[in-house]
């Protein structure tokens, strides 16, 4: 079987750290697979070899049966990523920012068809022709948000999405999660938020020290429980 | 190439956005054609000066026919009369001025000794030599590198530094097409730039349209394709804009001044040129000597070099002409040893920065665009060799005249040889200039690539 995203023998050494140790994780079509752990802990690494921003050591990661270190280009036809802190041309508007990054993804969309996608991710309207100089972070997360969600990618990779987004919106954005889920998206999600992760997560994955301790379906775990659970492996 | 154009046109936005930039570009176009207006009216001036002197020598002919109304000793007209030997500039002048504002560009002769007339030029403004000319050349070889740094020394690290790398590059988009497109934007709004200042310096100097439109533009853009492999080098460090600023600076003081400086040192060391106090000196004692030994000895000496004129009269007067200009020709032929190490000096000097310039970029396009320009040393000292020569035909009008002791009419005047002189480009040396701009400009991009290569572009 293909999996979407695969990590085979997954390793990362750096000079003076050994960031990831032979992570094996597959993920499918439609799951939403959140990966907790402290800071430090290995999981912005994970999504940084998933994004061929950095070669692994030993071993290899795909994406829809690609292996990313050979395929760095056509891997990122597949996937869209959203990081913690989404940061942005300033000068350009919020809906210049999205026809940029959507036109280099290969997607060509009327103004109307950006303005949807923009007030799907939860941007004010009167917001859209602003500067994104003049954003707050919350903003420029939705911003970044529309701009994966109109990639229309096989996998999302989300590094604290959530992060600098008010309660009302993270909300919106878990729903927005579990549609593209819905629709086949495979979510790959880096996350402290236990309890986000116990909302939208089909399976959840611990990873302390560079290592992957423990996964568990979401669905057999409550909030409380996977809260002891990740204690459990924190301490 | 879609994601290309993309990624060209979204730089048109980002430079229209920093008006930093834009503020200095305009300011770059601005000086760009301040210079083209100062070499052209440089150029202009020294033309207006060339133009004036056939009528100072016909007002000085006038004078000598008042002053001579019956046809006079011919030794008499070649001590008073003044005539010019003129160097022409070629349109391309006014786009390089190289040497014209320091060298003489006609010089005023008489029948007397040549060598202390071939170097006596008007005086010029020392702080205004020092400063040096600003013309096209100056502005495309030393302002140019400055705005290609200024656009280019932030190309990746502004973007890493913002936090935007990471979203771009995951998009289906390779570092290599985002540097590469960011350096054509660049490299369109110089080259561009670049071109249009050309495009009118020629134009205004009404250039012949040859050639050498071709080896100027190439040489321009080998030029500014040189500092943005400099920029794509420092780049490929992958260090922050600081660096990358203080780096480029660097680099452009090292070239542009620091280079230059030490290989005029030590060009200067190697190839000693005679002080030209040395031959003036010499040449004036000798010819001042000139009065107090026999006459018997000085006309013996030149009768040796000429001597279809030996057979002319015994000189038993006091004071003929005939032994003056011999005794003023002897002081030249005295100091002709030191006057020709003086040239050759001057020469050797030449083309020892000419072997050396690839050390420079700045030194060799400069030279290279000089020599095209026709207003380089060797221009120069084609120049002083025609003056030469036409001092000869001077005196060889005027020795019949005085050997034969034939009077001097008013008529004879309009006979006198005139001079006349006009540039030439060094094709040659442009093309060997532009030989080692492609080599500089392989050598930067090829270590450009290989850092890329050695060290993919990380977006954290």
């Amino acid at each position: 079987m293909t999996y979407i995203l695969e990590a085979k023998d997954l390793r990362k050494q750096y000079p003076d750290k050994l960031a990831l140790q032979g992570l094996n994780l597959q993920i499918e079509a439609g799951e939403v697979f959140c990966l907790l752990g402290q800071n430090g802990a290995g999981k912005s690494t994970t999504i940084n070899l998933f994004l061929g921003f950095v070669q692994p050591t030993a071993g290899a990661a795909y994406i829809n049966g690609l292996e990313v270190a050979s395929n760095a280009l056509r891997i990122k036809q597949y996937l869209a990523y959203i990081p913690e802190n989404v940061m942005l041309y300033p000068h350009l508007t919020g809906l210049e920012n999205l026809a940029l990054f959507s036109s280099l993804a290969g997607f060509k969309y009327k103004e109307s068809e950006l303005l949807a996608y923009l007030a799907q991710a939860g941007l004010p309207v009167e917001a859209v022709q602003r500067r994104v100089g003049t954003y707050s972070k919350g903003m420029r997360q939705k911003v970044g948000i529309a701009i994966a969600v109109a990639k229309h990618a096989k996998v999302l990779l989300l590094d604290e999405p959530t992060s600098g987004l008010d309660p009302k919106a993270s909300n919106e954005f878990s729903e927005l999660l579990r549609q593209l889920s819905q629709q086949g998206t495979a979510v790959f999600m880096a996350t402290h938020d236990i309890f986000r992760a116990k909302e939208v997560g089909t399976r959840v994955g611990i990873m302390r020290e560079g290592e992957l301790v423990d996964v568990r379906p979401t669905a057999l775990l409550n909030a409380n429980e996977l809260e002891q659970l990740y204690l459990h492996y924190m301490h | 190439m879609r994601v290309f154009w993309i990624l060209f046109t979204a730089e048109w936005r980002h430079f229209k956005a920093a008006r930093g930039l834009v503020l200095l570009t305009s300011l770059v176009l601005l000086v760009g054609l301040y210079g083209i207006y100062y070499g052209t009216t440089e150029i202009g001036r020294q033309r207006q000066h060339l133009a004036e002197l056939p009528a100072l020598a016909h007002h000085n002919v006038e004078e000598l026919k008042t002053k001579f109304p019956e046809p006079a000793d011919a030794g008499e007209i070649g001590y008073y009369h003044t005539t010019f030997a003129v160097h022409h500039p070629t349109p391309w002048a006014s786009l390089s001025l190289g040497q014209r504002d320091v060298n003489p560009y006609y010089v005023k002769l008489r029948l007397l000794g040549l060598q202390g007339q071939l170097y006596a030029s008007e005086n010029v403004n020392p702080a205004k030599v020092l400063s040096g000319n600003f013309d096209l050349a100056f502005v495309l070889v030393y302002l140019f590198p400055l705005l290609i740094i200024a656009l280019s020394f932030n190309l990746l690290s502004s973007e890493k530094e913002q936090g935007i790398l990471p979203l771009l590059l995951a998009q289906p988009v390779s570092a290599a097409l985002v540097v590469g497109a960011k350096l054509a934007f660049r490299l369109a709004l110089v080259l561009g730039l670049a071109l249009v200042l050309s495009g009118v310096a020629m134009l205004w100097a009404r250039v012949p349209l040859d050639g050498r439109v071709g080896l100027w533009l190439a040489l321009v853009m080998l030029y500014c394709l040189f500092w943005f492999g400099l920029a794509f080098l420092v780049t490929g460090l992958q260090r922050n804009s600081a660096f990358n600023a203080v780096a480029l600076v660097g680099l452009w003081l090292v070239l542009v001044v620091l280079v230059p400086g030490l290989l005029n040192v030590y060009v200067s060391a190697a190839r000693p040129v005679p002080q030209g106090i040395e031959l003036t000196v010499k040449q004036r004692e000798e010819i001042h000597g000139g009065w107090d030994k026999p006459k018997t000895e000085t006309m013996n000496r030149f009768f040796a070099l000429y001597p279809q004129w030996r057979d002319t009269t015994t000189i038993k007067e006091h004071f003929v002409w005939r032994w003056y200009y011999a005794f003023q020709h002897l002081g030249d032929q005295s100091v002709q040893p030191l006057a020709v190490a003086y040239t050759d000096g001057l020469r050797q000097r030449y083309e020892l920065v000419n072997r050396l310039n690839w050390l420079s970029p700045a030194i060799n396009a400069q030279t290279s665009l000089n020599a095209l320009a026709g207003t380089d040393l060797p221009t120069h000292l084609a120049f002083q060799r025609s003056a030469t020569r036409y001092h000869d035909t001077l005196r060889a009008f005027y020795y019949p005249y005085l050997f034969r002791q034939v009077a001097f009419t008013h008529a004879d005047y309009a006979k006198e040889p005139t001079h006349t002189f006009t540039s030439s480009s060094e094709i040659s040396t442009t093309i060997r200039g532009l030989g080692k701009l492609l080599v500089s400009l392989g050598v930067v991009y090829a270590a450009g690539l290989l850092l890329f290569r050695a060290r993919p572009i990380n977006p954290r």
